[in-house]
């Protein structure tokens, strides 16, 4: 069979790729800690159980035979499993690399030493809610500061890459010029990213206790916004205040101004990750993504990853909601901000709204502003 | 111990077909990537340490109908690449005395 050199101008970015280059990974359900906002626990539509070593060692070999370039550690606490290091070696056998999202606090220099020794960690994510235990400690627990930064020091010793993310709540968000300074200038890390707490899981059982209201979401956004021009490049956010700031100035200025409608703008373009990965948790099930855990798509070492990544009507549903228009929804009649909004997160809307298919009422620029809210 | 004429590729290097018209080449040890077309990948599953050099260009000239006269030089230049990178090395035999290669 004869082929035919390509043209090079139609080398071009396909819309779905053959299989998912990464993987989150939910290895475990438990926890050592507890956390008030936590999105994991307390989701009703969640199989807490987890599978046992042979399980996720026999799924990476599927993975590593897709060619998958990198799975995410997480839980629960992923550093809480006994058998850690043979979960590692499975994917390092499968030629992948690694990451973990974790509270930082059961990391030593064993697992450290043995984690470099791979070679393949990407990074290692702590969340890191203070400068101090106070702020930290009110919804992660006591004693939970100190543990999380002596992991990060634990880390560090290794010199594995080391990521912090500060989750932004009522109890923090007066702390964080002393964050920054804390992690940038006394941790030294290059930088830190930012969200904030969101109505999913634990947290919708204490939504008042830690969420922030639209005052302390003004004072969260000038204040990151502040401190990202005082630190260049070193604080980021994909959600959140900082994101939200950026992106509603935006907004704010291209609607004032009249300009054209965003390339992203008018539709549910808010999430691209079901064209990028997928998740599996901690009983087996993939789902698109942690913030949409009830959407089974399949189960592993049962149904095939590649057919599900392909096929799952579910999951090109979700990949098709970029074509719905934000004016078809009562919630966006008559709003000026359309041609610039993307709907925002489809894990928020659905826990808010009970649909996927809607926009995030959480981060509706318009909601904010009648709220009170001003964009700084 | 020579070097042959014959490619292998790095066996821990990871051949990602995203579609049908590109694929990435994986190094996870290093985290670096390279890009390929499918002139790309059938080289790169060429390179398997039994084919010389000169086969696989001519193998290359047959499958693709519209390959082009500088084909040898292209493919020479993509191979010194992934060399260059450690994605690829050249098989090591020994050479006897009759001059013959020992596999």
């Amino acid at each position: 069979m004869t082929e035919k050199l390509p043209d090079k101008t139609k080398l071009v970015m396909p819309m779905l790729m053959h299989t998912p280059r990464s993987v989150d990974l939910e290895i475990t359900t438990r926890c050592n800690l507890r956390c008030h906002y936590c999105y994991f626990f307390n989701n009703p539509a969640v199989d807490y159980r987890e599978l046992p070593t042979d399980e996720w060692l026999k799924f990476f070999d599927e993975l590593g035979a897709l060619g998958v370039m990198k799975v995410v550690l997480a839980g629960g606490e992923p550093f809480i499993r006994d058998d850690l290091p043979e979960l590692l070696e499975g994917i390092v056998r499968n030629r992948m690399r690694f990451s973990f999202l974790s509270n930082g606090t059961l990391i030593d220099d064993e697992i450290a030493a043995f984690i470099a020794g791979t070679r393949r960690c990407e990074y290692v994510q702590v969340s890191v809610d203070g400068s101090s235990a106070k702020p930290h400690d009110s919804c992660r627990g006591k004693g939970s500061f100190d543990r999380a930064i002596r992991g990060i020091r634990t880390l560090q010793r290794h010199q594995i890459n080391t990521a912090v993310r500060v989750t932004i709540h009522r109890n923090n968000v007066n702390d964080l010029e002393n964050i920054a300074h804390f992690l940038l200038e006394e941790l030294n890390l290059p930088s830190f990213g930012t969200n904030s707490a969101g109505y999913l899981g634990t947290c919708r059982l204490n939504a008042e206790d830690v969420m922030l209201n639209v005052e302390e979401r003004q004072v969260a956004m000038t204040t990151l916004l502040r401190l990202s021009e005082k630190y260049p490049d070193r604080i980021s956010a994909t959600a959140g205040p900082l994101s939200e700031g950026r992106t509603w100035h935006r907004m704010e200025q291209a609607r004032a101004q009249g300009a054209p409608a965003f390339s992203n703008g008018s539709h549910l373009t808010g999430c691209g990750c079901p064209s990028n990965k997928l998740t599996v948790r901690a009983d087996g099930a993939v789902i698109p993504c942690s913030m949409l855990a009830h959407s089974e798509l399949g189960r592993i070492n049962r149904d095939s990853l590649a057919g599900i990544w392909k096929n799952s009507p579910a999951l090109n549903q979700l990949r098709s909601r970029h074509t719905i228009p934000l004016d078809k929804f009562e919630f966006c009649a008559g709003c000026s901000y359309i041609p610039y909004c993307t709907g925002n997160c489809p894990g928020l809307a659905y826990t808010t709204t009970g649909q996927v298919d809607h926009p995030s009422p959480d981060a509706c620029l318009r909601r904010f502003s009648e709220a009170g809210g001003a964009i700084a | 111990m020579n070097r042959t004429d014959n490619p292998i590729v790095n066996p821990i290097v990871v051949l990602r077909e995203e579609s049908d018209e590109w694929a990435i080449l994986f190094n996870p040890d290093t985290a670096d990537a390279v890009v390929i077309n499918p002139v790309g990948v059938a080289v790169w599953k060429m390179m398997d340490g039994q084919r010389r050099f000169k086969d696989i260009v001519l193998e290359i000239k047959t499958r693709f109908a519209n390959a082009s006269e500088a084909a040898f030089e292209e493919i020479v230049a993509f191979v010194d690449k992934l060399v260059e990178r450690n994605y690829v090395g050249y098989d090591l035999k020994i050479a006897m005395d009759d001059g013959k290669i020992a596999g």
